[in-house]
């Protein structure tokens, strides 16, 4: 009896606040007219934000899985002096807000020795839509790190030891035995990385300026249309930014924590 | 048991004595303040933080009002007037958005105070690096200059408008590396030395000028366009029926010049 009171009180909570955001999410969709959530997609500023928050997304995405998985394995698999410092420094940009990872970056890429060589080397990063990738691959890279190692830590190394004793060397056992049985982490971070990018803000709007119609991604247009008191499009940004992120949570969540999670060793 | 009795009742009459006490203090406040236990919303441009806080809580001292303040940008707190009808008093970083707000219908008749003039200057970095003495250094090749997002920010409808009142507009817009959604970003560029010139209000420089990070190049009298700050009870304090308290915070912000001036601000001398 006691046990199911206790069921039912936690359950209870769940649906509670579940229910709670979902109502404020949802007055997204309710509260403006559909025309006028056409009238804002079909802008121009609208579609160029869009589509640039697209292409930046998915170029950082790509860029933080490529190298997020050999720090995922090393963290994963590997000891060595500092290892506690990198895992943590790597983590730190999930604690501290996007705004001082933004001013970070925009001290490190700015009127620096660093920025000013890059400069040189014609790689110019404040100001520019490059900014825009590159605040959000550090926004997004912590998170993508701890998915990928969290997948890597769920794969039995006993794999590994029997390929590696069958003659494989260490990078064949890595891309024809780990990768493949990581194959949904992966995928999953992935999604986890691109809806992070997505929604990367404060780091952008400092390092990439958040300029009308130039740097502008769709958070950006959120904040510069509530700015205009132009709600209309403001509501219609945080609309495309929910469904973009319940696409990406859904599909995490099948392959995160799903029959289909990854394999347990 | 007598004993948990005994302290049950010590405890009870303890804590009537202190809400005697406290009901003692209430009178007597009410007795000293002229609204005690009202709140008030106040509105207000991020960039004039400084003074206003000082002015509340002198306010609050005064008057035993509870003010609640809201920065951001003036566009922002003009979204916060049009959207919730959230504030009693309306500040914003530049008449046009009282103007605004009172063609739509959100400000009390008669109540609009203009409280100090609002002076756009060029900033520069320490040491100015670029030698900017004038507008029209802002278009010599190879100046980054940073501006702020004339649909945005307040200071971007002014910058547009000093350089298209003295023809520069087309020269300098090549030479702008970014319009900032906020006035706060031209500051941080600056002071970072991320660019070499932004036009931007004189107040928000005085605190990063004081600390040598920025030097300030005046603009001409008769090349600028110098706004005012105004302050304004909005028809949103009517429904509160905030009214007076309203009107009463709002004379204070006007009559206090010298707070403004501490703060960098020069009074309107209309």
């Amino acid at each position: 009896m006691e046990r199911l009171r206790f069921r039912t009180l936690t359950i209870f909570v769940a649906f509670l606040f579940t229910f709670f955001l979902f109502m404020a999410i949802a007055t997204l969709f309710f509260v403006p007219r559909p025309h006028e959530i056409l009238e804002a997609l079909k802008s121009e500023e609208m579609v160029y934000s869009l589509k640039l928050s697209l292409i930046t997304a998915s170029i950082s995405t790509l860029l933080v899985i490529l190298i997020g998985i050999p720090i995922g394995y090393a963290l994963s698999r590997f000891d060595f002096r500092g290892k506690s410092a990198v895992k943590s420094i790597l983590d730190l940009p999930m604690a501290f807000p996007e705004l001082v990872l933004g001013l970070a970056l925009l001290l490190l890429f700015g009127r620096t020795a660093f920025g000013d060589a890059l400069s040189a080397l014609g790689i110019n990063v404040v100001f520019t839509k490059l900014g825009i990738v590159v605040a959000q691959f550090f926004t997004a890279l912590p998170y993508a790190v701890r998915v990928i190692y969290t997948t890597f830590e769920g794969i039995s190394p006993r794999y590994e030891l029997v390929a590696r004793s069958l003659g494989y060397s260490e990078f064949e056992t890595f891309r024809k035995v780990t990768l493949p049985m990581a194959k949904d982490g992966l995928f999953a971070s992935t999604i986890i990385s691109f809806a992070r990018s997505m929604g990367a803000f404060g780091a952008v709007l400092i390092l990439a300026g958040g300029s009308y119609m130039n740097t502008e991604i769709l958070p950006v247009t959120l904040y510069l249309n509530i700015s205009y008191g132009n709600i209309g499009m403001a509501i219609t940004s945080g609309i495309v930014l929910v469904v973009v992120s319940f696409l990406a949570i859904l599909i995490f969540e099948r392959l995160e924590g799903g029959e289909h999670g990854p394999v347990r060793g | 048991m007598r004993g948990v009795k005994a302290l049950f009742f010590i405890l009870v009459l303890a804590g009537a004595v202190l809400a005697a006490g406290c009901i003692g203090s209430t009178n007597a406040s009410e007795d000293r303040k002229p609204f005690e236990g009202q709140t008030i919303t106040v509105c207000s441009g991020a960039g004039l933080m400084k003074p206003i806080n000082e002015l509340i809580g002198m306010f609050e001292n005064e008057t035993g009002v509870k003010v609640e303040v809201h920065y951001g940008g003036s566009s922002e707190i003009f979204g916060v007037l049009q959207t919730t009808c959230g504030c009693d008093v309306f500040i914003p970083g530049a008449w046009y958005y009282t103007e605004q707000a009172m063609k739509k219908g959100y400000i009390l008749n008669g109540t609009v105070r203009n409280v100090t003039e609002h002076i756009p200057v060029i900033a520069v970095p320490k040491g100015n690096p670029k030698g900017i003495h004038s507008l029209e250094d802002l278009a010599k090749p190879g100046v980054r200059v940073v501006l702020g997002d004339p649909k945005a920010a307040a200071i971007g409808k002014v910058s547009k408008k000093i350089l298209e009142k003295n023809g520069l507009w087309d020269e300098v817009k090549p030479n702008v590396v970014v319009f900032t959604p906020t006035v706060n970003q031209l500051l941080i560029y600056i002071s970072t030395r991320q660019a070499d010139a932004a036009i931007i209000w004189e107040d928000m420089v005085t605190w990063a000028q004081a600390k040598g990070k920025i030097e300030v190049v005046q603009i001409p009298r008769e090349q600028n366009s110098i706004k005012t700050i105004p302050t304004a009870v909005t028809t949103c304090a009517e429904k509160d029926g905030h009214v007076e308290v309203a009107r009463a915070f709002n004379e204070f912000v006007a009559n206090h010049t010298e707070i403004w001036e501490k703060w960098g601000f020069r009074p309107w001398k209309g």
